[in-house]
């Protein structure tokens, strides 16, 4: 691997000191003039009709500015399918009906929070319950209750992938086995619940909107649809962000219902969500229906594979169609599967809706499949590390029509983890067991259901006459660290150091189009359109530098530790500082800018790039109690060239935690449409007393598509936690589990269905015992 | 070999199955109505794609479109 200045070090968080200070601005934070605070009246129905809405006494109650209900919106509606404008399903305040225990009627703007919370018990609001409809099997059946009028059978979207002869490749089959599978829903979870504060000029017809999210540019579209604006009259800022995990895509109601009471009232309005809104109306990790078909040869080769998916949608689209592709995607990886099929449908159902959080597509899928795979190895008497080695994809690996690997260390990692697991783990005791789970995710998609016509990601860099650099992007930092790794980028492909590169990020007004921070995307496509910016300044330099150096035009320049020099002669340079200086002169007093963008282009229908890896987990059961442990978590990594070690390992551990919380604890169950644990206190997330040592090991490569060759770092990692842990479970004890949260009471069960298992086959057995006696 | 060509719009498939596999893709009302003139609904063949392994969702529209696809000679 090549060495470089700054990439490849570990550095700190650039946001860490205002962070760790208190200074650092969050969207909540903001304060303007004359600013009023804004509520939204909640239905208590599923589903119901509004049959009338009465705001008199809230308007009359002393501080209250103004009440709106959805005749009082502009009516437009929105949403992240945008090129399937029926998908386009969100809007301001339900009008008609509404969908959900939480789905929003009114909204009240008040000089304080608590007179806008008294002013929504003052609303009257007459409902007509209609029937209703949680589970999506249900959902899709002729007669159930139809979620929106225009979707019959509650269909909201479907997706179809196959190669291969999947029939052909099941008959050639020496072993094919079936399972099905219920995976729970799970939140989020952010510190910083969503929030809004929205200032409209009347003067000059121009909104301003802060807010918490991961995409300003999202946001600045949705609420123009929203509001029947022009784009350019709409600037989103996004300032620091307290966590996202994908439940900060979708464009929420606090941020259009504040952008409309602000127009209506001529003042800022603030919204912010209490956590019980933030558990009950805001999105999750989808629950799903899965039914696998595998079939392998004896030797464990796989031959053929079958998924389908019945995802839980709930009330609206959000990112949950692209989780509906991506689990169909993602389930393949890193194998290789010559003949594969699967359908996936997205049922409308009178929930909040599912969408896109951390891992999207790949952590249910991967459960199911990696758990299945562990059966179909025990049953053919394969080693489950063998089995992932067997079956595990090489460079240049091409799934027809969906996805090619480029970089692609998977093989490295399972031969590095099967060594380091002897050595870390050369002794299993009682009622321990070792599971494994391989895993990909993407760099970005590739899809564009936005429909934007802009550059995937876009930045401008200005280097002013001291050498200072200002990067500008709309790229958004969302506590992953990417303003790090922004700076990092920029700065070595200068050859100066991150602490001469100055941020302005986030903000539509003042810089070009990235779609933001889902799917891992930042490093990868912000990072190339950085280093695309960058490198042409860089190479205005070199040109300078080469004019007054005088050498051999064949000799390499290079720009690095704030010199530009000639490669092979390092003592023969400038200072970058004296270059910039003359350029600028030379330019007419103009600073040097340049601005980059990167679209992919040819790279299939999923990403430019994957991050891969395998995990192994090492846990222990109490057959008594049902208890599981995660004593030992060891992942073997290939993130590329990494651009921040010390992030990474970040992302890596928040991975973890996530994921072993969806193996273990974190649900969210519901009766009626109605949530159970809507607060921290019944909503169980691991805390740092909980969670195990985590050993990372890097298998480096090199992303030809990626920055200095990087890619994914944030995402891969959550999938395999929770199926690794099952299937460590299944090692210790051989109880299987076809759904997710392996909570005390499930596990006992399935301990003792399999000693009852057990106990019939010893007794199936006796008889032909007795005979040969 | 012939092609053959969706009712509803100007996608052409090398076989039946492929263009049952594209007409279930749209999304638009169109294509989901002329479903319903053959004695078919669109949520019952995703249903039988879905819930079932295999195709047979998408092997009953295709032995409709069998009787009923235009044959093409265009590629």
């Amino acid at each position: 691997m090549k060495e470089y200045s700054i990439i490849g070090k570990p550095t700190p968080n650039v946001d860490g000191p205002a962070k760790v200070t208190g200074e650092a601005a969050y969207s909540i934070d903001i304060t303007l003039p004359n600013m009023l605070y804004g509520k939204l009246l909640r239905s208590p129905y599923p589903h119901a009709k509004i049959l009338s809405i009465d705001t008199s006494k809230a308007e009359e109650l002393p501080g209250v500015k103004c009440v709106i209900t959805g005749k009082d919106t502009p009516g437009g509606k929105w949403g992240l399918w945008r090129r399937f404008r029926e998908l386009a399903d969100q809007q301001a305040l339900a009008t008609d009906k509404v969908r959900f225990i939480g789905d929003p009627v009114a909204a009240v703007a008040a000089s304080t929070e608590e007179i806008a919370e008294k002013a929504l018990d003052l609303i009257e609001v007459e409902y007509e319950p209609l029937p209703a409809v949680y589970d999506p099997i249900e959902a899709i059946k002729d007669d159930a209750p139809m979620v929106h009028d225009d979707f019959p059978s509650n269909i909201n979207a479907t997706r179809h992938i196959e190669w291969g002869d999947v029939d052909k490749g099941f008959a050639e089959a020496d072993y094919v086995r079936e399972d099905r599978y219920v995976i729970e829903a799970a939140h989020p979870c952010a510190m910083e619940v969503h929030n809004s504060v929205a200032s409209y000029d009347k003067g000059t017809g121009r909104l301003t909107v802060w807010t918490s999210t991961g995409s300003p540019y999202f946001v600045q579209q949705n609420i123009a649809e929203a509001l029947k604006l022009r784009e350019g009259d709409v600037r989103v800022i996004k300032p620091h962000v307290g966590g996202h995990y994908g439940g900060k895509n979708s464009t929420m109601p606090d941020a259009v219902n504040a952008a409309i009471l602000s127009m209506k009232t001529g003042k800022p309005v603030k919204i912010v969500f209490n956590r019980d809104e933030e558990f009950t109306t805001t999105e999750h990790r989808t629950a799903q229906h899965m039914a696998l078909k595998i079939g392998l040869k004896k030797d464990g080769t796989i031959v053929a594979f079958e998924a389908k998916a019945i995802t839980n949608g709930g009330a609206f689209t959000g990112l949950g169609a692209t989780t509906l592709f991506l689990t169909g995607t993602f389930i393949t990886m890193p194998y290789r599967i010559p003949n594969y099929r699967y359908d996936g449908v997205r049922a409308y159902t009178n929930i909040v809706w599912g969408t896109s959080i951390r891992g999207f597509g790949a952590v249910p899928s991967k459960y199911c499949a990696e758990t299945q795979l562990d059966r179909a190895a025990k049953d053919l008497g394969i080693d489950p590390l063998e089995i992932r080695r067997k079956n595990a994809v090489a460079p240049g690996y091409e799934a027809p029509g969906q996805y090619k690997f480029e970089s692609c260390g998977i093989q490295a990692c399972i031969e590095k983890m099967a060594v380091r697991v002897k050595e870390k783990w050369p002794n299993v005791e009682k009622d321990e067991g070792i599971g494994y789970c391989g895993f990909a995710y993407m760099s970005g998609g590739i899809f564009n259901w936005i429909d934007t016509p802009y550059a995937y990601s876009s930045a401008h860099v200005k280097v002013n006459w001291d050498g200072t650099v200002d990067l500008y992007s709309q790229a958004a930092d969302v506590g992953q660290g990417h303003n790090t790794v922004a700076a990092m980028i920029c700065a070595e492909e200068l050859g100066i150091g991150i602490e001469d590169i100055r941020l302005h990020m986030g903000d539509t007004a003042h810089a070009y189009t990235d779609l933001g921070a889902w799917g891992s995307r930042e490093t990868l496509m912000n990072g190339n359109a950085i280093k695309d910016a960058a490198g042409q300044i860089k190479q205005k330099l070199i040109d300078l530098a080469r004019l007054k150096l005088g050498e051999n035009i064949a000799y390499d320049l290079v720009a690095r530790n704030k010199r530009i020099y000639l490669e092979l002669r390092p003592e023969r340079g400038l200072s970058y500082y004296d270059l910039v200086k003359d350029a600028i002169r030379a330019n007419d007093g103009v600073p040097l800018t340049g601005t980059g963008h990167y679209t992919p282009h040819n790279k299939g229908m999923i990403s430019p790039a994957y991050g891969m890896g395998i995990m192994a987990i090492k846990a222990k059961v109490d057959r008594e109690t049902g208890h599981v442990t995660a004593q030992d978590v060891l992942v073997v990594h290939d993130s590329g060239q990494i651009i921040n070690p010390l992030g990474a390992r970040g992302q890596v551990e928040g991975s973890i935690h996530m994921g072993l919380g969806y193996g273990l604890c974190e649900e969210m169950p519901m009766d009626q449409g109605m949530l159970l644990n809507p607060e921290f206190v019944d909503y169980k997330i691991l805390r740092t007393r909980d969670m195990p040592e985590i050993e990372i090991l890097d298998v480096p490569t090199y992303e030809p598509n990626g920055p200095f060759g990087a890619k994914e770092a944030a995402e891969a990692t959550i999938a395999p936690a929770a199926p690794a842990l099952a299937n460590a479970v299944y090692q210790a004890c051989g109880a299987e589990f076809f759904s997710n949260v392996l909570k005390p009471e499930k596990v006992l069960k399935a301990i003792r269905e399999k000693e009852k298992k057990d106990k019939e086959s010893a007794k199936s057995k006796a008889p032909s015992k007795a005979k040969g006696k | 070999m012939p092609n053959y060509r969706c009712p509803m719009c100007r996608k052409i498939c090398s076989e039946h199955l492929d263009l049952a596999r594209h007409y279930l893709g749209q999304t638009d009302k169109k294509h989901k109505d002329w479903l319903k003139t053959q004695g078919l609904s669109y949520a019952a063949l995703i249903k039988a794609q879905v819930t079932e392994f295999g195709n047979k969702g998408y092997q009953a529209l295709a032995d409709v479109l069998k009787k009923t696809a235009a044959e093409v000679n265009e590629g």
